[in-house]
């Protein structure tokens, strides 16, 4: 009986007590908090870093080319890939998936800016010398300014968030539609504190600079036909590329767009940047989707080339795309006799030829709507100097602001509303992109001919649309009409499609249903911000 | 003890010393024993059953009385011990029914406790017990998400309870808690869609362990749980021995399992006559001059071409051993088993594979001192094929083209094939990427407990017990490369490669609590108090490597180094939560109970200030029927009105460390490596609330034939655990590349609902038996708000980014609602295109023309678009219902058991599609023969249109009843003759045949109208995206003992 009462006393005792405080404290050790994080260069330029690659990745997929390059009139598409189907009708609607895309990767890019920026302001308090933290900040600020000049062009009137944590308080995140000029001023906004608190010269190769955002800066306001301004900008990036020779134009166009060994040229202003090794999460995917098959599914890539995107036969006809002589063709283009030397893999030992002789796309041959396939950034088969993954993924940066559009901005800028002009610096800053491609120097050029040059230049990056999109709808209209964007049959018999167009909100990408129906306040018309 | 009574009572009166029992031999502890006329010398049964009155040597007669049984008039002439059975007014009243650190008789339960007994769930041939209960207990409403073998189940015990976390109930097998999820890879770590990972938990352990089952499902039943019963808890007693001799027992079983169904799809023939018909589609809109393919002018030379779904399912088979050794003797009882069960699938190559071992020991050491062991191994290997995803094999064999072999002339797997020029069949075989893709979760796991119980004094009891979990997870997800056998060399199968996942999670807990009961006179005390103390642990790694030598599935044949595809992942965590428990019961007069408890949590989840939550619940019962005025009820043997109310939490909050704000792992990107804030903090977040009330009634009537329990209840989730719904403007987020939103207490849910339960005995005689058993369960889910009242939580589904919105649960409306556009036929007549609405594109040929789908334009606006979408169907069963006849004949035995939900709507998500009519090239459905053409413009299908997505956007066009009524199991059995087993020294032979699901009468068109959820997400309810059907089984077994 005693040992009895001893024990359940004991333990009585010994539950009672019962466990320390700590013994419901668990600190994580497979995290870091933000307590004590981005208290350094290093951790503040890691995340920033971070801005510049996957979160871009819903977007890059395949809305960066719907948008900038279907809609535009440069690619068509292989049949059977009903993705792109809304697209190159003009018939999209809000419950289309590549919308949902664009809106999401583009606001996701915005918002985990925001929250950086806003970390970083927070930290500013408690660091003795918070020159890297306001670096941070200002790279943030380039990142989102570009984004929500890409929602300003893409969908027109859109919300404005500037703090996301501010909509976490119940209700709070009911945000209206601001007006498209507000959104863009707020992208502007952006860019001004970027501009001020960047170096002129990259702190790593492919940051961007002072002068990206003075780029940037210039496109907006050139979107926004105010060109006092974007003459303005885009002078300063010129003057200092002349001075300083850290900026220009890079010398070989077709390196610039098939090698991962001229990323972040000179040329380049600011450009994602991918890595093969993060895969699906990181790599670029571009190659995947556009390049052909027999490039890259034998070893030693072993992955697939879809070839979903290939040049439209507007692009190929000499009268309303690649001029005869112009150099660009060929620089962007793989045709019929097409060959590479260094593309080594199973199937073409002595280099990569561009087959379309077969019946069919096989690992030899490829048959695509146009007989042709685009070929900027398609690097080849994955080799030694050259990283591409199993999945076709490459490393190649993708150009989002090239000294070459600067140079046309500024072109453009000083030409104005006017129908053409022979200004010495206009037609200068044109030249200048229009014989790299071996073409002869004009005196005098017009609007037209600069869309065109615009056209040839930027084709497959994603930017064209926005070109025929601010001219207006009854000229945009026009432009689209007049494309040719069918595609040859089995016997090479043209099966001819031309896109119309019937209301101006046809510019514009609709809120994608799933936000609307979050969010009613984004059905209602736009309100101003500022 | 007895003995210092006895002495007193020499000489006016004699001691009388006996047991009661009832019917089944179980002793009646509390059971008053009164002397007649003397209703003040009461004594009570003890513990076993025991008890020891002084009667006046003038009486002879003593009464004996127990809550919810016929009270007997025993004589004592002449006797000085006495063996009284009493007998029920109702033939559960005698049932030992588990409360949680406790039993109860079920007389004495005030609560919603349901109870299944170890014949209701035998020999059925599930992997799960989850699976097992279905249709069974009112109130529980089971449905299996998926065909996989040990594939997941989604158990909801009255309705959803937490909006987005997990809605599983709180497992606890002999007083140890099973909780968490089990899952396997990812199949998208390969490539394509990840599909359903969620995989049972229950499936590890063998249902032929299992003595009982009570699930407590109101909160005054649950809140001795606390934090943990919020989903309601299933408490599982396992087999234990008994005192006497030695039983050997021997159960197996083995069968067949087949698809029920296959859906029609066209064969070669029609898919040739279907492709030259839509060339003239589309040549009529673009004005093209497409020509019909040379082999394809005549179909009717054509043979049937490949027929994928013949290709991808097979007869799979189904086989489980188990062999028991249980007895006892003195102060000893043991039981210990093996297990062996094997699966394979009806889809190739999935399986699943377990491997059990249990043993139960418990032994009187001293005679205050009680100590026990249990312990259960188990080992399953499962195999997961890829189903529910658009490009899952499930999916695919539905519209890959039957032109298209499986393999060429030499037997060698092949892609694509070309048939005049033109290309079909997907790259990716699927019958090659369902045989070499090997997805796996084997995951070993050792559980149980060691306690030791002492009485203190008389009805006091202290008892200490050590609860362990340990598991071990090892995952793999392997494919070799495939090429093409043809002289193409198209890749099938991309490139080798690899991931393993190993995790280890360690838990313990210990229990320490005191249980005392008394009676006295009328009254009659039960109390509980104690204290408990969890943590857990767990750890992870994982590696993945591409382009195995020679397709060796190994990490060390994978190419290493820089872009090479390399990852290495890793994780810990721990979690740890202290509790104290009490709860009181008070009978009087066997008529009157009430019973109180509390349980106060502290939890490691939250942050220091919001850590502990207090969880209350009482509930009373009256038994009117032992009121003398019942006495004159005829019919009425049995009545019990009860009454609860009680509080439950939640802390589900998907991860370690919510309340602070955590930097994700770094990421090496392309400008180094770096990280990212991982989530939004908030410190303030706390337990999420449940509160349930409950008021139900156990009647037995019509002379004991028909027994009857209902429950009403109305279950209340206030202060949801939930992160912050946002829309994706905000740049925030929930999926795995986003900053998290925060997590926040908010919103609230209520579900009401019915529980009933009838059980009759049609015919009771010496040779034939009927007995039906109904039970009938519906809830009505309604999300009040959530965390701002116009805060929706959407349901998507990702298709490689794209995230179609399929449910939206918002304010007012139950969870996982549909959402959409509502369809309002198609456009047949040029007058209906042109009558002033703006249809959203313009009419045209290749816009908005004749034989699309013509949408309701909801707000009257005369324009169709994104403010014309509402409602379109409920995921929710308004009730289900199960009924199991049983019939025994001599040594015959028959059940058929039945079950049926009704009411629930499903989104056939497949059919967007298999008749989407959006690909050239693309197999359908037959359906698709009768669609909209200038032909046919009487066609119930909406016309061929490549040229945009309108036609098969998220609308009711692919909502349809998901109502159904199934024969889920017949099952005859037969008892061989004792006679005749006597002379092999058997004491039972049973054998029997059995076949489950056998027909389903429904109008759905899928495959299986039962859908459960995608991978137990709540939001994505009954969406049938390439399912994996439940199979149709036929079973023969045996049950031997000796």
């Amino acid at each position: 009986m005693k040992i009895k009462n001893i024990i359940v006393a004991g333990t009585l005792i010994l539950t009672g007590l019962s466990c320390k405080k700590s013994f419901l404290e668990h600190t994580s050790t497979s995290n870091a908090t933000l307590d004590v994080y981005y208290v350094n260069a290093e951790q503040v330029n890691g995340a920033t870093g971070l801005l510049y690659n996957a979160v871009w990745g819903d977007w890059f997929d395949k809305a960066f080319s719907s948008v900038g390059d279907v809609l535009g009139g440069t690619v068509t598409g292989a049949a059977g890939n009903d993705q792109y189907n809304s697209f190159y009708n003009f018939n999209i609607q809000s419950t289309d998936g590549l919308i949902n895309l664009t809106w999401n990767a583009c606001y996701k890019a915005a918002g985990q800016s925001s929250v950086l920026i806003k970390s970083f302001e927070d930290k500013k308090a408690s660091a003795s010398n918070p020159a890297y933290l306001t670096l941070g900040i200002a790279e943030a600020r380039f990142i989102r300014g570009f984004a929500y000049f890409y929602i300003g062009r893409t969908f027109g009137d859109a919300p404005i968030v500037s703090d996301p944590v501010a909509l976490t308080e119940p209700g709070a995140y009911l945000v209206p539609r601001y007006l498209q000029k507000d959104v863009l001023r707020f992208a502007i906004e952006d860019l001004k504190f970027a501009e001020e608190n960047l170096p002129s010269v990259a702190y790593q190769p492919g940051r961007v600079t002072k002068y990206a955002a003075k780029g940037m800066m210039a496109k907006i306001y050139l979107y926004l036909k105010d060109y006092d301004n974007a003459k303005l900008k885009a002078k300063e990036v010129i003057d200092y590329a002349n001075g300083s020779g850290v900026i220009g134009l890079y010398d070989d166009y077709t390196k610039m767009f098939t090698s991962s060994s001229a990323n972040n040229n000179k040329e380049s202003l600011f450009s994602l940047q991918w890595l093969t090794s993060l895969g699906w999460n990181g790599g670029n995917r571009f190659q995947l989707y556009v390049g052909p098959q027999p490039l890259l599914a034998p070893a030693p890539t072993s992955g697939a080339g879809y070839s979903a995107l290939v040049p439209s036969i507007d692009m190929l006809n000499p009268a309303t795309g690649y001029a005869i002589n112009d150099k660009r063709h060929g620089w962007s283009v793989m045709e019929q006799g097409f060959h590479k030397a260094e593309w080594v893999n199973a199937s073409f030992p002595n280099g990569f030829r561009y087959d379309t002789t077969g019946n069919n796309t096989d690992n030899f041959h490829i048959r695509t709507g146009t007989r042709s396939s685009i070929l900027k950034y398609v690097v080849g088969p994955n080799r030694a100097n050259e990283p591409v993954n199993t999945s076709s993924h490459s490393q190649i940066g993708t150009y989002i602001l090239r000294y070459a559009d600067v140079l046309l901005i500024h072109a453009e800028a000083i030409l104005g509303g006017t129908g053409s002009t022979s200004n010495a610096e206009a037609v200068a800053a044109f030249n200048a992109v229009h014989t790299r491609a071996g073409l002869d120097p004009v005196s005098v050029f017009s609007k037209d001919d600069l869309l065109h040059e615009r056209k040839v230049e930027f084709a497959f990056e994603g930017d064209y649309w926005f070109d025929i999109q601010r001219q207006g709808f009854t000229k945009a209209k026009q432009m689209i009409e007049a494309q040719e964007r069918g595609t040859y049959d089995f016997n090479k018999q043209l099966t001819s499609f031309k896109a119309t167009l019937s209301s101006e909100s046809q510019l514009y990408l609709p809120i994608p249903l799933s936000e609307t129906v979050k969010d009613p306040l984004l059905l209602q018309p736009a309100i101003p911000y500022y | 003890m007895l003995g210092g009574i006895t002495l007193h009572a020499q000489g006016t009166s004699k001691l009388i010393s006996g047991s009661v029992q009832d019917e089944k031999g179980t002793p009646l502890q509390g059971a008053s024993i009164s002397v007649k006329n003397m209703r003040n010398a009461t004594v009570t049964a003890d513990v076993n059953g025991n008890f020891a009155i002084k009667v006046p040597v003038s009486q002879n007669t003593i009464q004996v009385t127990y809550i919810g049984m016929k009270p007997v008039d025993v004589s004592v002439e002449g006797k000085t011990n006495v063996s009284v059975i009493l007998k029920g007014a109702d033939s559960r009243l005698g049932e030992v029914v588990v409360v949680g650190y406790g039993t109860r008789r079920r007389a004495e339960v005030t609560s919603s406790i349901s109870s299944i007994s170890e014949k209701d769930i035998k020999n059925l041939p599930v992997a799960g017990v989850d699976q097992a209960i279905q249709g069974k207990v009112a109130g529980v409403t089971i449905t299996n998400n998926t065909g996989q073998p040990g594939g997941g189940v989604s158990v909801r015990v009255r309705g959803i309870t937490s909006a987005t976390g997990n809605n599983e109930p709180l497992y606890v097998i002999d007083g140890v808690p099973m909780g968490g999820t089990k899952s396997s890879p990812n199949q998208n770590f390969l490539g394509g869609g990840n599909g359903q990972t969620v995989q049972s938990v229950m499936a590890t352990l063998n249902p032929s362990d299992i003595a009982s089952i009570d699930i407590l499902k109101d909160a005054s039943a649950q809140a001795i749980y606390g934090s943990q019963g919020a989903n309601g808890v299933v408490l599982i007693t396992t087999k234990k021995g008994k005192n006497g001799e030695g039983k050997i027992s021997y159960d197996t079983y083995y069968g067949f399992q087949m698809i029920p169904k296959k859906l029609k799809v066209m064969n070669l023939q029609q898919f040739a006559k279907y492709q030259n018909s839509l060339l003239a589609d589309i040549n009529g809109v673009t004005g093209g001059r497409q020509d019909t393919i040379g082999e394809f002018r005549n179909p009717d030379l054509l043979g049937h071409g490949t027929d994928w779904q013949d290709e991808i399912y097979q007869t799979g088979q189904i086989q489980s051993h188990q062999l028991s050794f249980s007895g006892g003797q003195g102060k000893t009882t043991y039981y210990f088993s093996g297990g062996y069960f094997d699966q394979q699938g009806t889809l190739i190559e999935t399986k699943f594979r377990r491997y059990t071992l249990r043993m139960n020991v418990d032994h009187q050491v001293k005679s205050w001192f009680k100590a026990g062991i249990s312990g259960n191994l188990s080992r399953s290997d499962q195999k997961i094929g890829l189903s529910d995803g658009f490009d899952a094999v499930t999916s695919t064999i539905l519209y890959n083209s039957p032109a298209a072999p499986v393999r060429n002339v030499y037997g060698e797997y092949i892609g694509t094939t070309v048939v005049g020029g033109t290309q079909f069949g997907n790259i990716s075989n699927p019958v090659a990427l369902a045989k070499f893709r090997d997805v796996r979760a084997v995951s070993t796991k050792v559980f149980g407990a060691l306690y030791g119980e002492i009485d203190i004094i008389k009805g006091l009891t202290f008892r200490n017990q050590l609860n362990y979990d340990f598991n071990l997870g090892s995952n793999k997800a392997f494919q070799p490369e495939v090429k093409n056998g043809d002289i193409t060399q198209n890749n099938i199968i991309n490139i080798a490669q690899l991931r393993e996942e190993r995790s280890n999670s360690i838990y313990y807990g210990l229990q320490s609590y005191l249980n005392y009961s008394k009676s006295w006179g009328k009254h009659a005390v039960y109390a509980t108090a104690g204290h408990e103390v969890q943590y857990s642990s767990y750890d992870y790694i994982n590696a993945s490597r591409v382009g195995q030598q020679l397709n060796l599935p190994s990490l060390a044949t994978g190419i290493g180094g820089n872009n090479s595809g390399e990852t290495i992942g890793a994780g810990q965590g721990e979690w740890s939560m202290e509790s104290y428990f009490s709860r009181l019961n008070y009978t009087y007069n066997n008529r009157y109970s009430i019973s109180g408890s509390i349980r106060r949590d502290g939890s490691s989840t939250f942050g220091p200030e919001k850590r502990w939550g207090s969880f209350p619940a009482v509930s009373a019962s009256w038994t009117v029927t032992n009121e003398p005025f019942a006495e004159g009820l005829k019919n009425l043997s049995y009545l019990k009105l009860r009454l609860g109310a009680g509080a439950v939490g939640n802390q589900e909050t998907g991860g370690n460390n919510q309340y602070k704000s955590n930097i994700a792992a770094p990421i090496t990107g392309p400008l180094g490596p770096g990280s990212l804030p991982y989530n939004v903090a908030n410190a303030k977040f706390s337990w999420e609330s449940i509160k349930t009330y409950n008021a139900g009634i156990d009647a037995t009537v019509l002379n004991k034939r028909v027994e009857i329990s209902i429950d009403v209840y109305k279950k209340v989730t206030t202060n949801m655990l939930l992160p912050v719904q946002l829309p994706a403007f905000s740049g925030l987020g929930t999926s795995y590349n986003d900053i998290r939103t925060p997590i926040a207490n908010g919103g609230q849910m209520t579900n009401k609902g019915i529980d009933i339960a009838i059980t009759t005995y049609n015919v009771q005689n010496k040779n034939l038996n009927w007995k039906t058993s109904i039970v009938f369960s519906h809830y009505k889910n309604k999300l009040d708000f959530l965390n701002s009242p116009d805060a929706a939580l959407a349901g998507d589904f990702d298709e490689y980014g794209d995230k179609p919105l399929v449910t939206l649960s918002q304010q007012g409306l139950p969870l996982g609602s549909f959402y959409g556009f509502v369809t309002d036929g198609l456009f047949r007549d040029m007058k209906d295109l042109n009558n002033g609405i703006d249809w959203g594109l313009p009419v045209q040929a290749d816009k908005q023309w004749l034989g699309d789908v013509r949408f309701k334009d909801l707000n009257g606006d005369g324009k169709i678009d994104s403010k014309d979408v509402t409602v379109i169907g409920n995921p929710n069963p308004t009730f289900t219902y199960g009924m199991t006849n049983t019939f025994s004949f001599k040594g015959l035995d028959l059940s058929v058991f039945v079950y049926g939900s009704y009411g629930a709507q499903i989104f056939n998500y497949a059919r967007r599609q298999t008749e989407g009519l959006r690909n050239q090239f693309n197999n359908q459905l037959e359906t698709v023969l009768d669609r909209y053409t200038a032909t046919n413009p009487n066609g119930s299908l909406p016309r061929y249109n490549q040229w945009h997505n309108n036609n098969f956007r998220i609308s009711d066009r692919f909502i349809e009843s998901g109502s159904f009524l199934r024969i889920q199991n017949i099952s005859l059995g037969y008892n061989l003759p004792k006679k005749m087993i006597a002379k092999a020294k058997m004491a039972n032979f049973k054998i029997y045949a059995s076949a489950q699901n056998l027909y389903t009468f429904t109008k759905y068109s899928g495959y299986d109208p039962e859908l459960g959820a995608y991978n137990s997400r709540v939001t994505l309810m009954n969406i049938d995206n390439g399912h994996y059907p439940n199979p149709r089984s036929f079973t023969f077994g045996a049950n031997i003992e000796f």
